[in-house]
């Protein structure tokens, strides 16, 4: 028995199958969001089909849910009518905002004709908004505190009980700032 | 299945956005600033400003894509963060400041150059001490081959006088006993030096 | 009842692979004639099985049959024939359906041509081959099964991935691909026997060689079609981005290509043994440790299928192959003992070891930078990525420390140099160097790295013919022959050599092309109007206009963009985005004008159907189709390495046992 080739054998092999075991399960295409328990950016974007521009800084005190969505997104078409139902279901202190993400108007003012709209969706010219929130696709959905800060992010098309459960989330952390990013 | 639509939006997104030609509005500074500080470098303007660009977006993963670089990457999102790192080069950003921008925004999953904290400044040494290495180890392989050339090795045994047996007097049959001792020893002349 | 008739030749096969491997191993262990008999018959059965199951399931492709669980999932009526049949390895269960296949021809291969040779070693070597096919039978049987029977057929199936039916090269790369991967399986099976048996004497040495380098061809036919393929159809221009699975493919070809020139060490020497043996081993553990990563869905990559159940598997797989190998080693690499001497100083022996060096340099270099993610993940809980920035940079040097090794390394002679002998090897080739050199400042290169590769390359280019030529030139000068009479007798003669000149050619040659297109390339984006036009380099693009195309499973939108050299007409460029009728994103093709000299090719950013903007990127990029040429003469050149030559075999390397080596026998 040759040790030193056994012992070299080892070092080489044994740390690179463990660190793979460690990796199983491991999801690559999920990225931690690093604004969590941050202040949210701000913007003020103009929605779809005119009117006012719609500006973050003016919700404070409310609790915010920002949708990132597009019409050509499967998953944002199956969780439409779970947003669009669910503002009727909170009272008038939390808002809904959709944001367009790499669409075109007249698809989106279709869209929203033919499903029906619960809340304005703003319209992101050079995906300014889209790029300070860390957008990696579509759906992606914040829910911001009262005092601002980012305190979840979710990936995907939302249901009813997690929807819920991440507003109350942000509307219990009315207040409290938290420090630590995960 | 929601993991694989989502993936599979992840995964096509950047083409879809290929419909829309990109728009042009400014970055907000003021952002950029309240995350990066004020701006530290001169303002470039022209072919340098180009180059700057180039080389920033180089550096940069395009978070739509898997594995391009802003530079390299063709979606729209690409395009728009291309576009602003443009403006924040104009504006006197430096690339340290750049990246800390989007960093804030993406994660430092967002950086294709790893920076350098924590465990990561090990991936930035690890070809160099690689390198190291196996120098040592080819000059210990070497090392041992120069005590083992047939010289050497016969300078190292202890002096034995080995006679071996007189060979023939037919030249033939003596060239063929040296090439079978030769065969079967493996030295040239049949027998290794100092062993019997 | 095809389902369920694919099934029962998936346990066939899995029944023959299991049963040979331990009959391989008994044999093996009692030296015994029979056993071997056996062995070989079942690792023919296993062979037939899955040779079986594969024209099955191409059949079942081909006549739509939605009973059969895999056609379900990717056929499609409204697919082509021919993506009907490539859809074969285009997803995850049929991917590994046709890697048994290969292994199935492989070890048909290998065990045929190798019945009346090495009997104390291939009972080691079936077994070893075996049971590796029975891992990958499990998981066809298991995990992966791609012959569930729906009960009730769906009409209509979703058609593989769009990428996966844009080009032609979907054909070729991934045949290639399992080709070369799969093929490492062989020498790591002999590799395994030379240490089981505890002899690797120069007859067993040549048929490894022959094994190594067969899938060594295809591996890097594959490695350079995959980056074409990528070059075609991604639309960013590139043809290399270091994303994790084109890195798991390079991996084994590094480790493969060390072990190809240490062998040549054994051969001539009967040194390196035991290092030659590791690095074989490696190479195909390397493979397995690639197979893990592109279908774990641990690593972030455009190649990766989705994450499925057959990660762990094949995990378990990868430890276990690993810890057999690391504990054969141990016990047996002593028994390889060498017979010569390793001559240090400026030789050819030393170009050698730094040949190695360097190789394995790359692939730790490679490796670390592609798992560092996930290191930095369980260390620190970051995400972040290690990126093209950071392997070009290491890369690089290290490549171009390679290209100085081709062209010095067979310009020194065997033996130690004496300082005389090295200059005449060593100067006269600094003409090329000096040449090339000049000829690249010329056409305008400024950049550093590119200009040192121009360097080494034009020696390693004037090292590389003149080898060729030398014995050519000899015969002609000593014995009078004709300039065809002689090459004719050294290619017979000396096969080998000629073989591994004109690869080395065609590595220079590719490596001169890459570090020219990777500095030398220009690239401009621009939004144009209908009639509009824009200039790049020599070129004038304008903007025709926009055709819509109905083909069978998808439409297009085709720009057609005018090309224009010095006012001369060159014709119409037609990149184009691709809608599919079962995806809701379009894809985009690039379209690429080749000429020698470079490339013009153009994507498509943006188009609007009305044809009345386009959003255009366009670049330059030099030499690429010199990359395709050079490794097609790789290519050719290692195949024709492994052509059979009548000769006398010459008597081994002294104190050798004899293995019947003295009787007249076809060398391979």
């Amino acid at each position: 028995m040759n040790r030193k080739v056994l012992v070299a054998g080892l070092v080489v092999t044994l740390p690179l199958v463990g660190l793979m075991l460690m990796s199983l399960g491991r999801d690559s295409h999920k990225v931690e969001s690093p604004l969590l328990g941050r202040q949210a950016p701000p913007f003020s974007l103009r929605p779809i089909g005119g009117g006012a521009p719609v500006t973050l800084e003016s919700l404070r005190g409310k609790t915010v849910v920002v949708n990132f969505w597009a019409t050509w997104c499967v998953p944002c078409v199956d969780e439409h009518p779970v947003l669009t139902a669910a503002p009727q279901r909170y009272g008038s202190d939390v808002v809904f905002l959709g944001v367009v993400y790499e669409d075109e108007e007249p698809n989106v003012q279709s869209f929203l004709r033919e499903h029906g709209a619960a809340y304005p969706s703003l319209v992101d010219e050079g995906g300014k908004v889209s790029i300070a929130y860390g957008i990696y696709g579509v759906p992606e959905t914040y829910f911001i505190a009262p005092d601002g800060t980012i305190v979840s992010k979710y990936v995907g098309p939302l249901r009813p009980d997690l929807l819920d459960g991440f507003v109350q989330e942000a509307q219990a952390r009315a207040g409290t700032r938290r420090s630590d990013a995960r | 299945m929601k993991p694989t639509a989502v993936l599979l939006v992840l995964l096509l997104a950047p083409l879809a956005a290929a419909q829309t030609p990109p728009d042009h509005t400014p970055v907000d500074l003021a952002h950029v600033e309240s995350i990066a500080g004020p701006p530290r470098a001169p303002r470039l303007t022209g072919a340098a400003l180009e180059a700057e660009a180039k080389h920033i977006a180089a550096v940069l993963r395009c978070p739509v894509c898997q594995g391009l670089s802003v530079g390299d990457s063709p979606s729209a999102m690409a395009t728009n963060m291309r576009q602003q790192i443009r403006e924040l080069v104009a504006a006197g950003f430096d690339e340290d400041q750049i990246l800390s921008y989007f960093e804030a925004s993406y994660g430092e999953f967002v950086r294709l150059q790893p920076p350098l904290r924590g465990v990561n400044w090990l991936v930035w040494i690890a070809p160099g001490l690689g390198l190291l290495l196996g120098l040592g180890v080819v000059s210990w392989v070497l090392r041992g081959a120069s005590t083992e050339t047939p010289e050497a090795v016969a300078a190292a045994e202890l002096p034995v006088e080995i006679v071996p047996d007189p060979l023939p007097d037919d030249p033939a049959r003596a060239k063929a006993v040296l090439r079978v001792r030769e065969l079967a020893y493996g030295w040239p002349g049949g027998l290794r030096p100092g062993k019997a | 009842m095809t389902a369920s008739l694919g099934r029962a030749l998936i346990l066939l096969a899995l029944l023959a692979a299991s049963a040979g491997a331990l009959v391989g191993f008994a044999a093996g262990v009692r030296r015994s004639a029979a056993g071997l008999a056996w062995a070989q018959r079942l690792a023919y059965v296993y062979a037939a099985a899955m040779v079986s199951a594969n024209l099955l399931m191409v059949y079942a492709l081909l006549a739509r049959d939605f009973s059969v669980g895999y056609v379900a999932q990717v056929g499609s009526l409204e697919v082509p024939n021919w993506v009907a049949v490539t859809s074969l390895w285009s997803s995850l269960e049929g991917s590994i359906l046709f890697w048994g296949l290969m292994l199935g021809l492989y070890v048909l291969g290998a065990t045929w041509t190798n019945r009346h040779r090495h009997p104390e070693s291939m009972p080691w070597a079936i077994g070893v081959w075996l049971a590796c096919a029975a891992f990958f039978s499990f998981l066809i049987a298991g995990p992966a099964q791609p012959f569930h029977t729906i009960p009730i057929p769906p009409s209509d199936g979703p058609g593989p991935n769009p990428l996966l039916q844009n080009h032609v090269l979907m054909i070729i790369h991934p045949p290639f691909l399992y080709a070369g991967y799969v093929g490492m399986t062989i020498p790591f099976g002999m590799a395994a026997a030379a240490l089981l048996s505890g002899r690797l004497g120069p007859d067993f040495m040549r048929s490894l060689r022959t094994w190594l380098m067969l899938p060594w061809v295809f591996l890097t036919c594959a490695i350079v079609l995959g980056g074409w393929w990528a070059y075609e159809v991604l639309g960013w221009g590139g043809y290399w981005s270091w994303d994790p699975v084109e890195n798991a493919s390079l991996l084994p070809w590094l480790t493969a290509t060390a072990a190809v020139h240490s062998a040549i060490l054994v051969e001539r020497k009967g040194i390196l043994k035991g290092w030659t043996v590791t690095l074989i081993l490696a190479s195909y553990l390397l493979t397995v440790l690639g197979t893990f990563m592109t279908r774990s869905g641990v690593f972030n990559s455009v190649h990766s299928f989705t994450q499925s159940a057959i990660g762990p598997t094949i995990l378990v797989f990868l430890a276990l192959a690993t810890l057999f190998a690391v504990a054969i080693l141990a016990m047996r690499i002593d028994r390889l003992s060498p017979e010569g001497h390793l001559e240090p100083g400026v030789s050819r022996d030393m170009a050698f070891l730094l040949n190695n060096l360097f190789f394995v340099l790359l692939t730790f270099t490679v490796l670390i930078g592609t798992v560092f993610p996930l290191v930095v993940e369980a260390v620190r809980g970051v995400q972040m990525s290690v990126g093209r920035p950071y392997f070009d940079r290491m890369v690089v040097p290290i490549g171009v420390a390679l290209l100085f090794l081709l062209g010095v390394g067979p310009a020194l002679p065997w033996g130690r140099a004496s300082p005389e002998q090295a200059r005449r090897a060593l100067l006269p080739p600094l003409g090329g160097a000096v040449g090339l050199g000049a000829l690249g400042l010329a056409l305008g290169v400024r950049s550093p790295w590119t200009l040192v590769a121009l360097l080494f390359g034009g020696y390693a280019a004037f090292v590389t013919f003149s080898e060729l030529w030398l014995p050519v030139g000899q015969r002609i000068k000593v014995r009078g022959e004709g300039v065809l009479e002689a090459v004719a007798h050294v290619q017979s003669r000396g096969r080998r050599r000629v073989a591994a000149f004109i690869v080395h050619a065609g590595m220079v040659l590719v490596m001169i092309a890459i570090a020219t297109s990777s500095t030398q390339g220009r690239t401009i984006e621009a939004q144009l109007v209908r009639g509009e036009s824009v200039a790049l380099g020599p070129y004038t693009l304008t903007f025709l206009g926009v055709d819509r195309v109905s083909e069978p499973h998808r439409e297009a939108l085709v720009a057609n963009v005018e090309v224009k050299k010095g006012g001369r007409d060159l014709g119409v460029l037609t990149p184009r985005m691709n809608y599919y009728a079962t995806q809701r994103e379009p894809v985009g093709t690039p379209a690429v004008r080749s000429t020698y000299a470079h490339d013009l090719y153009l994507s498509v950013l943006n188009l609007d159907a009305q044809g009345q903007t386009l959003g255009l990127h366009a670049m330059i990029n030099p030499m690429i189709v010199w990359i395709w040429i050079a490794t097609g003469i790789m290519g050719l050149g290692g195949l024709f390495g492994l052509l059979p030559t009548r000769r006398v075999a010459v008597a081994p390397a002294p104190a050798m046992a004899v293995e019947g080596s003295l009787s007249p026998a076809r060398s391979r």
